[in-house]
Formats: C-alpha cells, structure tokens, sequence
C-alpha cells in the first residue's frame, strides 16, 4: 500500500459487521483522500455493507472510522458526518410524483437547508451541473432511467457535501450515459474525497488516482490503478490456443487468446491492463482462502 | 392588472422577508407587473434588489407545488416542512378517500344494526386507522428514500414525528367527522380516541424493537385480541369503553409515549440485526 498524495480525510480501522455467521466486513482498515477512490469487488464481497456503514446507514459490529475529522460514535459528530455528506444509494429511491426540482428540493430539506430562496438556488445549481436543468420540472416517473440516476446525483450533490459515497452509479447506464457520468464524477472529485463502488474496472481505469479492491468482506488491495496494474506485468500472454494452464483465458476480437496468470516458458507476453491486475488480485485472495480453509480442515 | 403588491409586502420582499404563500403571489405578479417593478426598483437598495431578482428568477423556475403542499402551506406550515408531508404516501388523496370510505361504511353499519348502546364496530375500528395511518407513513419498507433520509443531518426522530403529528391530525378528524354521524350515541361514539391514541403511541414505541411492519400489526392484533375477549366476557358495554378501560388507554398511551421518547435515537440509522438498532454514543451498537 503507497502513501496517500494528500493527507487522509477518511479513516477506518478495525471495521467488522456480521451477517449471522457470515462477515460482511472483516477488519477493514483503510484511508481515503480528496478525489476519487474506486472500490471494486466481486457479488458479495462487502463493497456496499462499507459504504453503508461509512455514510452512517448502518453501524459496524466492531471498529471505528472518521469523516474529515469527525467521529459517527458521538451524536454530535454523527451529525457533522451526515452534514458532509453526499450519499448515493445502489438503487436510489424516489417519490415518483414529485419533479426533480421537488426532489432534490426535499433532499436539501432533510440537509437542514431550510431558507427557501437559499435552498432553491442550489437545488437550480446542482441540477444545471447534471445537465437536467432544462427537464426539473418534469416528474421523475416521466424521466428515463440515466436521468433519475443523475437526480440521484444532484441530490447527493446537493449542499456541497465534502465526502460523497457512490455506489455502483452506472450500472443500467448505455456506453454514452456512462461516459456523461464518468464526466459528472469526475468534476464532482475535484476538492472533495468520493467513494465510487462499481463493477466496471474502466470507471476506475478513467476516473479513479486510488483504487480498493475487496473481497470476502476484506480488503485485499489498497493503492493506485497503476500499482493494481503491475500486479499484472509479465503475467499476461496471448497464443493461439486456450492455454489450460491460466488462471484465465479467453479468445479476443482477433481471434487470439489472452491468457491470465503464470506464462508458459517462451510465452508472448502482452501490456496488461487493470483488469488483468484485478483478476490476479481476486485469484490470489481465492487461492489464500482455500489454502487457509484447507489448513483449518 | 385589478391589484397590485402592497408596498410593505414589497420593502419585505426585496428584504427575502415576504412569506409564502404571499411570496408565490408577488412573485408571479412582479413577473407580469411593469408597475409593481418601478416600485420595486424605488423602496430598495440595488444590492438587496439584484438578489430579489435572482431569487425571482429561482423561484420562476421552481415548479408549482402541488394540492396537499399548497393547502398546508396557506394554513400557516413552513414550505419546507409541507414538503416533507408532500412526501408522506399516506397524505395523499387516495389513502384518504380509503380511510374515508371504510368509516361511511362502518357508520351506516352502526346506525343500520343498533343492537347495544354502543357502536362496537365503529369503536373497534376507529382507533386502527390512526395505527394504520402512521405505520405507513415511514420506514424501510414503506418509504422509497428511507436510505437517503436516514443519512440526512435532520434527526430521523424529528421527521417521525412531523409526519406522525399530520398523519394523526388527518387520522383523528376524519373520526371526529365520522363521530359526528352516531348523533344517537352522544359522547360514548368518542371512547375511540383513547385507544388510538394507545395503540400508535404504543405501535411507534415498539417499531425500534420489532420493526415497522410487525410492530403495529402486533398492537393491532392485541387490540382486537382484547376486544374479542371482553366481548365473549361481558354483556353490557365493554371494557375498553368503560371509564376504567379509558384510564388504563391513557395510562398505556403515557407510558409508551415516554418509551418512545427513550427510544429516539434508534430511529437514526437501519442496521442488518434489528429493525432501528441505531448508534449508541461511545462505540457501535
């Protein structure tokens, strides 16, 4: 794990919460500074228990964390968490006959923005910077689906929140809403710390300077796209035929096959990408569990 | 133009003093009102007037409320808090006319069957739909934006409480209304309020133990547990309407609201074990 280029403006350490025997979370301990950090990880590997338990949705079992200087164990610094705090749910919810300027304008009011000309100028702020200024007085149930998930954002934007969670804003999204929100994230990571959950190592390959990689509850990777990458170097190769001794393998657009894992004496090796680093990452945890399971049988 | 904007409305206006729903009112005529804008530009000072225009401009783009948020608005609630009733499902036209039409129904079935002195069935059911009403009115299965309002900073307890004031006040007038229809039985058809007032106060208390769902539906199960009882029991009036029923009601309706007030804080996050297990300060729960 390298250092952070800025200094640390979320902190856990020891994070643990069950599901009866399972562990969502597993001793997590981590660091976050200002800009984007993507967190990636298989179904089920805690990726969005800790973004619930970071945005206060739920507590932990176990452990402690910090939000720019505040700690969610004390009622006081629960509330200054939350004041900080721009949070996207994995399938935001809304109340489908308000507009998106109604919204919005209800998000802001549960973030105690209660002076009405105050609050509706930011409410035109946020929505104008997600593009949907034109439609804010249309009802949500009338938008499509890349635009309620840029309400969602609006709404998590709004108040100019110092540390903003998102998880998984693009799935569902086609290749050109995605690219449009990659761009909002983008611009929504400058000065502020964003947590970004995704499936797509492309979002974190564009957008992210720190990437997570979780799985099992447990953190198994914590630094840059780049250093995820170099995990990869000299571990990927292409041949003609699926070579049966890769970790992965399949056929590309050129009708050759890319191979994942330990070369073959005299292989052909390739450039890798971050999904290949994230692909070894996870094959590694795979294989330290069963090692591990098999010493405790 | 038939009027124009009072000129202290407008001195309050460039000042961001002027309240809806007078605001919405001059907003929309200085839109229109050459004259009224003259007089704008005279009583104010042209910085406080730049951000009376900004704000106009805002406003003019801000979409018209809608029935149940301009109707609280015009009875004196704040603009933001009408919002947050806007988005209470229960306060909409359609659950209304529900609870409305089950009590015309229960009412015509009291007047209709009078075989004792006291309307039972109305009695029986009247105090449930106050429970029913805020039972529906938050929570994780009810609310879409739960999981965006209980990360909000306005404590969860709050927001509970201003939509349980309205769905009650909404909830106990249209019994009052109801009551109004058993002229016959005089004030014996108010022996519902008590109870009510027990059995939310009671079924809000619990919800942080046993959820949203089952909470109020455990009270409403007892309640008509009990009723069911006294009726096998007793041949006269029975004992939730007797004057000791009444005060066991209010004692019950006491003491779950001081539970509930205990229990506030669980109100202010979900959690995989218990529906509200909430934070406890110094560590986590």
């Amino acid at each position: 794990m390298t250092d952070l280029p800025t200094p640390p403006t979320v902190s856990a350490a020891g994070l643990t919460l069950r599901y009866g025997s399972t562990a969502a979370l597993d001793d997590v301990s981590l660091r976050l500074g200002a800009g984007v950090t993507g967190l990636l990880g298989p179904n089920g590997a805690g990726k969005t228990t800790l973004l619930r338990v970071l945005a206060t949705a739920v507590p932990a079992d176990r452990g402690a964390f910090t939000v720019l200087g505040h700690d969610p164990n004390t009622t006081a610094g629960r509330q200054n968490v939350r004041r900080a705090l721009g949070y996207l749910p994995q399938t935001p919810g809304f109340h489908p006959d308000f507009t998106a300027f109604a919204f919005v304008d209800y998000v802001a009011i549960l973030k105690e923005m209660t002076n009405r000309a105050a609050r509706h100028r930011e409410v035109r702020r946020v929505l104008d910077e997600v593009g949907l200024g034109d439609v804010r007085g249309k009802r949500i149930r009338r938008l499509s689906g890349g635009m309620r998930q840029r309400v969602a954002l609006a709404a998590a934007l709004v108040g100019g929140p110092g540390f903003l969670v998102l998880d998984e804003p693009t799935v569902g999204l086609d290749p050109e809403q995605r690219m449009r929100f990659r761009e909002l994230i983008a611009s929504a990571g400058e000065g502020r710390t964003v947590l970004l959950s995704t499936h797509q190592t492309e979002d974190v390959a564009m957008l992210c300077h720190r990437v997570i990689v979780m799985a099992g509850g447990v953190v198994r990777f914590e630094g840059t796209p780049a250093e995820l990458t170099a995990r990869a170097d000299g571990r990927v190769w292409s041949s003609t035929e699926r070579d049966p001794g890769a970790r992965a393998g399949w056929r590309t657009g050129t009708g050759s096959f890319r191979n994942v894992g330990d070369p073959p004496e005299g292989a052909t090796l390739v450039e890798p990408t971050l999904e290949d680093g994230y692909l070894l990452t996870l094959d590694a945890s795979d294989a330290a569990s069963a090692s591990s399971s098999e010493v405790t049988a | 133009m038939s009027w124009h904007v009072a000129e202290d409305d407008l001195r309050a206006y460039v000042r961001g003093e002027l309240a809806p729903p007078a605001l919405w009112s001059a907003d929309t005529h200085l839109a229109a009102c050459a004259e009224c804008r003259a007089v704008l530009n005279e009583v104010g000072d042209p910085v406080a007037l730049d951000e009376g225009w900004e704000r106009l401009d805002a406003e003019l783009d801000a979409p018209r409320p809608g029935f149940v948020e301009s109707l609280l608005v015009r009875i004196g609630v704040a603009d933001h808090t009408a919002r947050l009733l806007a988005a209470t499902p229960v306060l909409r036209l359609s659950w209304l006319g529900a609870v409305a039409a089950v009590l015309v129904m229960t009412v015509l079935a009291a007047n209709s069957v009078r075989a004792s002195e006291t309307p039972t069935l109305f009695l029986a059911l009247a105090p449930l739909l106050p429970l029913a009403g805020v039972a529906l009115s938050y929570g994780p299965a009810l609310d879409p934006t739960y999981e965006m309002t209980v990360v909000a900073p306005m404590h969860g307890f709050r927001l509970l409480l201003i939509r349980t004031v309205a769905v009650l006040a909404v909830g106990l007038g249209l019994n009052g209304l109801a009551t109004l229809a058993l002229p016959s039985y005089g004030l014996r058809a108010l022996a519902w309020l008590l109870p009510a007032l027990a059995l939310t106060a009671t079924g809000l208390a619990l919800a942080p133990r046993l959820g949203p769902v089952l909470a109020p539906g455990l009270v409403a199960g007892v309640w008509v547990a009990v009723l069911v009882i006294a009726e096998a029991q007793t041949e006269g009036t029975l004992a939730p309407y007797t004057v000791a029923g009444q005060g066991v009601a209010a004692v019950v309706a006491a003491f779950a609201a001081g539970l509930l007030y205990l229990s506030r804080d669980r109100f202010d996050s979900t959690s995989a074990h218990t529906p509200f297990a909430g934070f406890q300060d110094g560590g986590a729960a």
